[in-house]
């Protein structure tokens, strides 16, 4: 088992038993719940408009070498800079290289997972450039040291008194857990950083080929400050965020807002084509789109979980599933959780060390059902268990555990007979007092409930008396 | 006597015969005679969730064969039922028998499924007069699309009290081989799904799965819970006697 | 930054073709349905839906109206109250209350202490309860930087739904060569404390849109 497996295991084990944390997270749903199916109801035909927005990611993803050209091409119009990163560690020099050219002491960032994917903040923290993340579920992590724990909200895990206790340790002069106060509590610290900032990052959440502009969508309108305030603000996204027509966003903005949050549309949705014009009041003067591949070109070459590409990082996924709601979003390990995170994940670090996400699910289809933009997750969730069979990369006490399965169910009278054998066992072990100890064959199964009543004859044996009729 | 072959899934076989007996008693009651091909095993899914598609296929095609010349198949588990309808098509894509596969799929149908949409019955004569929850097991709900079906029934037996449990379709936490890969998740899966049935106060807890109820008695045995499981062919199957209410035979469980 | 080698990108978009060389994903099944349903009053639904997020709609009939509620709303405000340096705005601003600590656009930009910022807007949409900003609206920050924004607008510049819209900036260059457009819907707001609504995080906390019946 790899390190990342045993962690998962570890870390599972103890949140699943934590009772506290299932409640915190069930309300949290249960309010996203309420909200979303409020939200749908703006909608004439869901349906309609999830085929709607899937059609449109698949004519970007299955184009995306035009559509990211016919993008780049519009940028450069507009006097703004594209990097193509093929891997973190490229996209962490031109960001860090940038930074200390321009002399940049102080970095404003709104949301980006593509930051968390490659560890930039830590980078450029490195440089002694102080990063204030301005999401507030963004900023209450990092206070806390910690990743986010979701990628919509990232804070969700936290209940308003830990975050009073923690603003009152760490920003002086709050002491309440009234919401609107702490709110207030984190507006002023971030005001100051935004005014000052020599840099904004952002992340982005559609890049729109045809009129060559990123889309950030926030809330609370720190995507917007970041992106005016700053001399230079640096745009980092995956390949794939594409999308071919502006138009395309009358549906996908909409719909990542119901299924991200069951509001009729995010407060704030940007578009950001350059740098600031030549007649205009105020803006950066540089604009830099930093696109990264990072593993995403393979996945696009696997033409069976290419709409995997599809994402819009709504988290719907997240909420419904079981397992997230058990172990919730640290347990993970790796920046992206819960059902996409666990397809995604074995494709860009390797199904070595990460198969284990693939296996953590019962496969319940909940988030497939969500998904706005009908990606076949839970199904991909099988294809990535089957990939990892085919490289190996399983144990070989299971490997030979299937084969032994496969040739017992090949011959009908050795699975009787096994049956038969298999029962006497269990009965035998029940009767001497055994179930439940380590002695017992079904402890893998009775370490976490009882045993079923073993009978004393199968239904063929059964039957074979009745004769098919009553 | 219109005919069904019984698809009896390997662990109903071995652990749970009852719930075998039962349906065909109730498919008797509806006027079908029922046959058991003796020559079934298994329809491979345990290894086909687990990633071993080329132990699998094996498996599928055996299956295939042996209820070739079954004109109707009837099974009393949604997640069996799935493997030959939804997934045979795909494991056996590069078979020579995937035609007969997709074919076969067509014909085999989930025990409720069978009763309202195939049989169109919704009353089987049944007594059960306890107060029971649903549970829709994943595989019954998502991919075959039953949601409706096992409720008529349950409306229609004498004296039952049907009531809707809070998230009836979470999933249970049994999936197959993660309910001891992961068992811990899995039995947090287990005790939430627990709770919401003792919430409810309900006195049993049925699905169209027994791969589900297994694991779901297990949770509460060891819960101490007052709910027991029972699967919807037993309840169908069960009319009260002359003295009036009387509660079913067996209701798997053990007390470790 | 002169520009920067960036021998990646070739290696990128060779990865990608290669990819895509095999032929497209199986393609998806549209439907033509409907996805919103037909707005029959866009203004009652601009209304209801600045109700729900929040928003301030107050209807005027003329710029005379405009100018005594923009007033009244500023009237208490002793910080600074930066404006869009729009003639219409500069019309408006003759009959405020005196007093009032005025800057125009053409004299910079909001700073950290602006308490109000009044711009234009490019559209109104009807099926969010949307306004519809620009760079050109006195600047990008002006049109988030302060705790109150006050939008001008007028009846004709509502739309009914985003379809509409961007049908509309499609042919409108002058509306995309702006370096910033945004969509916005309510004040700026979070739930990330317990997902409970609080109104006024980074942007303004309180948006109001004086919605004018006649043009300018």
């Amino acid at each position: 088992m790899t390190n990342a497996a045993s962690e998962f295991l570890r870390s599972a084990a103890a949140k699943s038993g934590d009772l506290r944390h299932r409640q915190i997270l069930r309300t949290s749903v249960d309010t996203y719940n309420t909200a979303v199916a409020r939200g749908k109801t703006r909608f004439v035909d869901w349906e309609a408009a999830r085929r709607r927005a899937q059609a449109i990611k698949w004519e970007a993803v299955n184009h995306l070498d035009n559509y990211l050209l016919q993008f780049e091409a519009r940028v450069k119009e507009r006097d703004g800079h594209v990097f193509w990163a093929e891997n973190g560690e490229q996209a962490r020099k031109y960001i860090l290289d940038l930074a200390t050219a321009r002399g940049v002491r102080t970095i404003v960032k709104s949301k980006s997972m593509v930051a968390e994917e490659i560890h930039l903040t830590t980078a450029l923290e490195q440089l002694g450039i102080r990063v204030w993340e301005t999401d507030l579920g963004e900023f209450i992590v990092q206070l806390r040291n910690e990743p986010p724990y979701h990628i919509v909200t990232p804070a969700m895990h936290l209940t308003r008194s830990d975050i009073a206790q923690l603003f009152k340790e760490k920003l002086g002069g709050v002491n309440t857990d009234d919401p609107e106060k702490l709110v207030a509590a984190a507006r002023a610290a971030l005001r100051r950083a935004f005014f000052s900032a020599e840099m904004g990052i952002s992340g982005v959440n559609f890049l729109v080929a045809d009129a060559g502009m990123i889309a950030i969508t926030t809330n609370e309108g720190n995507g917007r400050l970041g992106s005016s305030l700053p001399k230079i603000h640096v745009a980092l996204t995956g390949i794939e965020k594409v999308v071919p027509r502006l138009e395309d966003l009358a549906v996908l903005w909409p719909m990542l807002a119901t299924a991200g949050t069951g509001q009729a549309v995010t407060c704030y949705n940007t578009l950001v084509g350059g740098p600031r014009g030549k007649d205009e009041v105020d803006g950066p003067e540089e604009f830099h789109v930093v696109l990264l591949d990072n593993g995403r070109s393979e996945l696009l070459a696997d033409v069976e979980q290419r709409d995997v590409l599809h994402c819009i990082r709504c988290g719907a996924c997240l909420n419904v599933c079981p397992v997230y709601r058990s172990v919730g979003g640290h347990a993970y390990g790796t920046t992206y959780q819960g059902p996409i995170g666990s397809v995604l994940t074995p494709h860009l670090r390797g199904l070595h060390d990460f198969q284990h996400l693939s296996y953590a699910s019962s496969l319940c289809g909940a988030c497939t059902g969500v998904c706005p933009v009908r990606i076949d997750l839970h199904h991909h969730l099988l294809h990535n268990r089957r990939n990892a069979v085919k490289a190996g990369e399983r144990a070989w006490g299971e490997r030979f555990g299937f084969r032994a399965f496969r040739w017992t169910m090949l011959h009908p009278t050795w699975f009787a007979a096994l049956g038969w054998a298999g029962r006497l066992a269990l009965r035998t072990v029940n009767a001497l007092g055994l179930g439940g100890t380590k002695l017992d064959p079904l402890r893998p199964w009775t370490k976490e409930r009882a045993a079923p009543a073993i009978p004393a004859r199968s239904f063929r044996s059964l039957w074979k008396e009745r004769c098919g009729t009553n | 006597m219109p005919k069904v072959a019984l698809f009896i899934p390997c662990f109903v076989d071995q652990l749970n015969p009852e719930i075998g007996l039962d349906m065909a008693k109730v498919l008797v009651r509806a006027g079908y005679e029922a046959e058991f091909t003796r020559g079934q095993t298994c329809c491979g899914q345990p290894a086909f969730n687990t990633g071993y598609w080329n132990d699998a296929k094996p498996l599928a095609e055996r299956f295939v064969k042996v209820f070739r010349s079954a004109e109707t198949v009837v099974c009393p588990s949604g997640s069996c039922t799935t493997m030959v309808r939804n997934f045979y098509p795909v494991l056996l894509a590069k078979s020579h028998l995937r035609d007969e596969a997709v074919k076969l799929g067509q014909r085999v149908f989930e025990f409720s499924e069978f009763l309202v949409k195939v049989a169109g019955r919704t009353d089987l004569g049944a007594s059960f007069p306890h107060r029971v929850a649903y549970h829709d097991a994943c595989h019954a709900l998502r991919e075959l699309g039953l949601k409706q079906e096992p409720r008529e029934l349950l409306r229609h037996v004498q004296g039952l009290e049907l009531v809707e449990m809070p998230y009836s379709d979470d999933c249970c936490g049994f999936g197959g081989t993660f309910a001891t890969k992961f068992g811990m998740i899995s039995a947090a899966m287990g005790n939430a799904k627990a709770g919401n049935a003792e919430n409810v106060r309900a006195e049993f807890l049925t699905s169209t799965d027994p791969s589900c109820l297994m694991h779901i008695e297990g949770i509460l045995r060891r819960r101490n819970s007052p709910v027991r499981t029972i699967h919807l062919a037993r309840i169908l199957a069960h009319q009260c006697g002359p003295e009036g209410a009387a509660a079913p035979e067996s209701a798997p469980g053990k007390k470790s | 930054m002169e520009q920067t080698e960036n021998s990646g990108r070739e290696r990128i978009l060779h990865r990608i073709r290669a990819a895509l060389s095999g032929g497209p994903a199986h393609p998806v099944r549209e439907s033509d349905a409907e996805i919103f349903a037909q707005i029959p009053d866009p203004l009652e639904r601009f209304q209801s839906e600045c109700a729900t997020n929040h928003t301030e709609c107050i209807l005027t009939a003329n710029a005379t109206a405009t100018a005594k509620v923009v007033g009244e709303i500023l009237g208490p405000i002793s910080g600074e109250i930066f404006l869009q340096d729009a003639s219409e705005l500069r019309q408006a601003a003759t009959s405020f209350p005196t007093g009032l600590n005025l800057r125009w656009s053409s004299e910079g930009s909001p700073v950290e202490e602006t308490q109000a910022t009044v711009t234009l807007a490019e559209a109104l949409i009807a099926l969010t309860g949307s306004i519809f900003v620009s760079s050109a609206c006195g600047g990008r920050s002006a049109t988030v930087a302060a705790p109150l924004h006050i939008v001008v607008a007028h009846l004709a510049q509502l739309v009914p739904d985003l379809q509409t819209l961007f049908a509309a900036m499609g042919r409108d260059t002058a509306l995309l060569k702006n370096s910033m457009l945004c969509l916005t819907t309510g004040s700026s707001r979070t739930a990330d404390i317990e997902k409970i609504l609080v109104l006024g995080a980074h942007g303004p906390k309180r948006l109001v849109v004086v919605l004018q019946r006649d043009q300018p």
